[in-house]
């Protein structure tokens, strides 16, 4: 007993002291582990929040360039009703379905919802993709897929100045670096006032045929020789186009085929040709708004080419037949 | 056992207790240290989360602001100045903004109050206190900035929204944010 009332407070301070400790040091591990758990769960979310930007981007990138945008609800299959109704992306970590827009169907839109998926999280998002009011690609050469065997032997002059921002040399469903590469490789291409490529989906090359024929049924080329100005008008060759001798010509041409230049043609407006121009050694092309050309080679130039930017041209054509439009994300809202 | 059983000495109650006072000012003193670091830590934590909430809401109404799935015309920015901004969104798709419900959101620095404000409709909800510094920013494609207070034609070419915001908790250290959130209807 003795004994025992002489043994001080010393380990009893000790313990009190050792608990206050522990429990400062439980809590403060509690607050760094609850922190660290938000942390993981904040970049987790962010890397949601742009997975499902990244798949809605992708979404847009895919839908092609025209004039309605009822394709989308319609599914792969283009048939209404069925099972595939609205199906645009079903990937690993990416899901994209397009539903009807409210309202008024004019202008044409649809409402897309994405979802993504990552390691601890999901997101989904809903966006309203339209049409872009700009007809064309704000291109000077729009292509149906890259350079492919082109050849610019002569000279091709792209004037992309304008209001901000400058029109890009080239727009092709492929990598502007590639199309980049291009421009740089080939020797007779002046660029310089024009802004880099850039990506975009094909001109939808054989509705525009079909519309610029029904437009202009007999399939005349109102071109008229110089100095003479022709009226903006729809002109639609169903087949290659060679051209010799002076021409000018406004609007819209069309070609379903090459147009091949021999003499010296001046255009204001948009050129179409799906497979291709063609300006032999001695020819020139001179163009004022956008020239657009598919096929394997889309151009040939062993002349001149020039094509110089012109909003109102382009508007001008957009005026005899409504030109294909790129899709434009219009609006976002985090629904999830 | 005698001899163990003869009491302290003075020397040695004296040597004792100042030994005692010495370890227990230590331990209490760690401990007071160790109080501190928790209280400042958490109200560190509790300030940097809450300007991570504010800064993701503010992200949550900008993305979504001029929402118009019925293409009624809507401008995405109502108002903008450099001490609040109010965004619209069409979340019912009916054309319209209701104002009196989440279709209309405001932002505003309380400097008085020292908060910042987010009032969806007509509810107000605190969103930070202790704000000590406070402003909206406004910049064009691009980034150039455009100095507020905007009217519609000025706020049309508005592409981004901007909060730059200061924390102080009573006695402790500042937290802040800066953040630029793109308007996904940018012009």
């Amino acid at each position: 007993m003795r004994r025992a009332r002489e043994r001080g407070t010393a380990l009893p301070a000790a313990v009190v002291a050792l608990a206050v400790s522990v429990a400062l040091g439980a809590g403060l591990a509690d607050l760094l582990r609850t922190e660290v758990v938000l942390a993981r769960e904040r970049i987790a979310a962010a890397t949601a929040l742009a997975a499902v930007d990244a798949c809605a981007a992708r979404t847009l990138a895919a839908v092609p360039a025209g004039w309605e945008l009822d394709g989308l609800v319609a599914g792969p299959d283009a048939t209404p009703g069925t099972a595939d109704d609205g199906r645009l992306a079903d990937e690993p970590g990416c899901r994209a379905v397009a539903a009807p827009a409210p309202g008024a169907p004019a202008p044409a839109r649809v409402v897309v919802t994405a979802e993504a998926r990552v390691p601890r999280a999901r997101r989904v998002l809903e966006a309203v993709i339209g049409r872009a009011a700009v007809p064309g690609a704000a291109t000077l050469v729009w292509l149906d897929g890259g350079p492919g065997a082109s050849r610019v032997s002569g000279t091709a002059v792209l004037d992309g100045r304008g209001p901000e921002p400058h029109w890009a040399a080239l727009a092709a469903p492929a990598d502007p670096e590639t199309l980049d590469g291009w421009l740089a490789e080939a020797p007779g291409v002046d660029a310089a006032r024009a802004a880099p490529p850039r990506f975009a989906p094909p001109p939808p090359f054989t509705t525009l045929a079909v519309r610029a024929a029904a437009a202009a049924p007999a399939g005349t080329a109102p071109l008229v020789p110089p100095p003479a100005v022709p009226a903006p008008a729809v002109s639609f060759a169903p087949a290659d186009l060679p051209l010799d001798g002076a021409w000018a010509g406004a609007g819209l041409l069309v070609v379903d085929g090459v147009l091949e230049i021999r003499g010296t043609v001046t255009f204001t407006g948009v050129v179409a040709a799906t497979r291709g121009i063609a300006v032999r050694a001695g020819g020139t092309l001179a163009v004022t708004g956008a020239v657009w050309a598919g096929g394997a080679e889309p151009l040939a130039i062993a002349g001149t080419l020039a094509v110089r930017r012109d909003d109102a041209a382009v508007e001008t054509a957009d005026a005899v037949l409504p030109l294909p439009r790129l899709p434009r994300l219009l609006a976002v809202r985090d629904v999830g | 056992m005698r001899a163990r059983a003869r009491g302290l000495t003075l020397v040695e109650v004296l040597v004792g207790t100042a030994l005692g006072l010495v370890v227990a000012a230590s331990l209490a003193h760690a401990v007071a240290s160790g109080g501190r670091l928790l209280a400042s830590a958490s109200a560190r934590a509790e300030a940097e989360d809450t300007l991570q909430l504010a800064v993701e809401t503010l992200a949550f109404d900008v993305r979504r602001a001029g929402w118009d799935p019925a293409a009624a015309g809507l401008a995405p920015l109502v108002e903008a100045e450099a001490d609040g901004f109010g965004v619209v969104a069409d979340l019912d798709g009916d054309g319209g903004i209701d104002a009196a419900g989440d279709e209309l959101v405001r932002w505003r620095c309380d400097r008085e109050g020292r908060r910042l404000v987010r009032t969806v409709g007509r509810q107000p909800m605190p969103l930070a206190e202790g704000v000590v510094a406070c402003a909206f920013a406004y910049a064009a494609r691009g980034g150039a900035p455009l100095a507020p207070p905007l009217d519609a034609a000025a706020r049309a070419a508005v592409a981004a929204v901007g909060l730059d915001v200061r924390l102080a908790p009573a006695g402790r250290a500042p937290s802040a944010r800066r953040v630029r959130v793109a308007l996904r209807v940018a012009p």
